[in-house]
């Protein structure tokens, strides 16, 4: 068990004695070894198999939205969860002084797939320092760097560290550069709008609609999503083109302003759709035209919910 | 309908059109290749009505409502002009040209105005030609199945 691991555990042990939480979410071990799985722990002696480590790959924010508003609810989070609960929060879906947050300073999310296809499926053992994570399958043994393994969206991450936790537990990390969280989107859009058009085609015909990118979004907590919708039918929620196009434009658009971009439903896709490419690109507008972040704080609304007369400039007649 | 003729659908705000000539017009006399919907303000527009017309075949959207001081519902258009002109980016970035989505907004003396912008968007489609981007269902009158 690591120094962090120590640290958080006994932190999380403390606020359940003290009965200063009612549920502390956090990971717990699993017999696979790359997919540690969110655990809610409601007293102390359940956090035995307590972990955390690079691999803990799931948005917490996910689970604040699945209690009651009177729920007292401790919560591990890194730079995008801090962000998360903070829209959240803008959004009441629950209130600030019901919730601590521990806060650790994240070094990048590694993505399983990485691993397995480098390793194969059969993993017995994964290992992980500072410097290089060691996996052992039942034939032999691999060494990675870390940067080789980060996800996608880790890798251009621009708030590892957490804005408003009420505990910062570890040193902070050296935000990257933000330059380099544009990226993808630049070069995006910087393709020719029939190879874009293809692109999105490609990435949205593989869809097989199980919508495990809406079950780990944290912003997805509406009671009935529109594609389950049944009058009116808004969309085919059958595996047809033009049902999963829409799927993937309105879910997409269903996050303006409101997405953190922490890669958590590309993670999720059992098909490896890419999807922040969409996201990022309603960010960016919202950036330009409202100069505004999502979860940088937890005041500011939202651009969809906070136009005002000073808009009437903007209309283009 | 010959295929020269681009298919373009109206949503249009019921109180946006304030000559009662303009209105009938609208109603009754559209030509057959342009599609009336009418909404209760362009607040109530939701981005998968533009989206379904996109997909059932329509060339071009043009979407018409009032200026942001004469509102029916004070602040429906301000709503509606972020939510929309974000989706229309949106589409842009996945290859729908975002000139396909046209705005039109309304003043109070701006009798006859519709006529117009409608016969200029329908001439600027006829240039641009087909979109074929993102029409993957048959229009609702054919039934509006999937491929």
């Amino acid at each position: 068990m690591t120094d962090l691991e120590t640290k958080l555990k006994a932190e999380a042990k403390r606020l359940l004695d003290e009965h200063l939480v009612d549920v502390f979410i956090g990971f717990r071990k699993e017999n696979a070894p790359l997919h540690p799985q969110p655990a809610f722990f409601t007293q102390s002696d359940q956090l035995d198999d307590f972990v955390y480590n690079n691999l803990c790959q799931n948005n917490l924010a996910k689970f604040l939205t699945r209690y009651p508003r009177e729920t007292r609810i401790g919560m591990i989070v890194r730079g995008c969860e801090n962000r998360s609960v903070n829209h959240l929060i803008v959004e009441r879906q629950h209130p600030r002084e019901n919730i601590v947050l521990i806060g650790v300073p994240c070094t990048g999310i590694y993505d399983w797939r990485k691993i397995t296809q480098r390793c194969g499926e059969e993993i017995s053992s994964v290992e992980i320092t500072s410097e290089k994570i060691l996996v052992t399958t039942p034939k032999s043994k691999f060494e990675f760097e870390p940067k080789e393994l980060l996800h996608v969206s880790c890798a251009r991450c621009s708030q590892p560290n957490p804005i408003n936790a009420d505990l910062v537990i570890g040193d902070p990390v050296e935000a990257k550069d933000p330059a380099r969280a544009k990226r993808q989107v630049e070069t995006f859009s910087g393709m020719a709008s029939k190879a874009r058009y293809e692109w999105f085609t490609h990435e949205a015909e593989r869809c097989i609609r199980c919508y495990a990118c809406r079950e780990a979004c944290p912003m997805c907590y509406c009671a009935e999503c529109f594609v389950d919708h049944g009058a009116p039918r808004w969309t085919e929620s059958m595996v047809s083109k033009a049902g999963m196009q829409t799927w993937h434009i309105i879910r997409a658009f269903h996050q303006t302003g409101r997405c953190v971009d922490c890669g958590a439903c590309e993670r999720a896709c059992p098909m490896d759709i890419r999807m922040t490419y969409l996201t990022e690109k309603l960010n960016t507008d919202m950036e330009i035209e409202y100069q505004f972040v999502c979860g940088m704080d937890d005041k500011t609304q939202p651009p969809f919910a906070a136009f005002t007369m000073d808009d009437k400039t903007r209309f283009v007649a | 309908m010959s295929a020269q003729e681009p298919n373009i659908v109206l949503f249009q705000c019921q109180w946006c059109l304030y000559a009662k000539t303009d209105q009938d017009w609208v109603e009754n006399a559209l030509p057959e290749n342009m599609h009336l919907v009418k909404t209760s303000c362009t607040g109530r527009i939701n981005p998968l009505f533009v989206l379904n017309a996109i997909q059932g075949g329509a060339d071009g959207v043009m979407i018409s409502g009032c200026k942001p001081e004469v509102c029916h519902f004070k602040e429906g258009n301000l709503g509606a002009r972020r939510q929309l002109t974000a989706f229309q980016s949106l589409l842009n970035h996945i290859g729908y040209d975002r000139s396909r989505i046209r705005f039109v907004w309304m003043d109070l003396q701006d009798t006859g105005r519709i006529q117009k912008e409608l016969a200029v968007f329908e001439k600027d489609l006829t240039e641009m030609g087909m979109s074929g981007v993102l029409v993957t269902r048959k229009p609702g009158f054919e039934g509006g199945m999937h491929d």
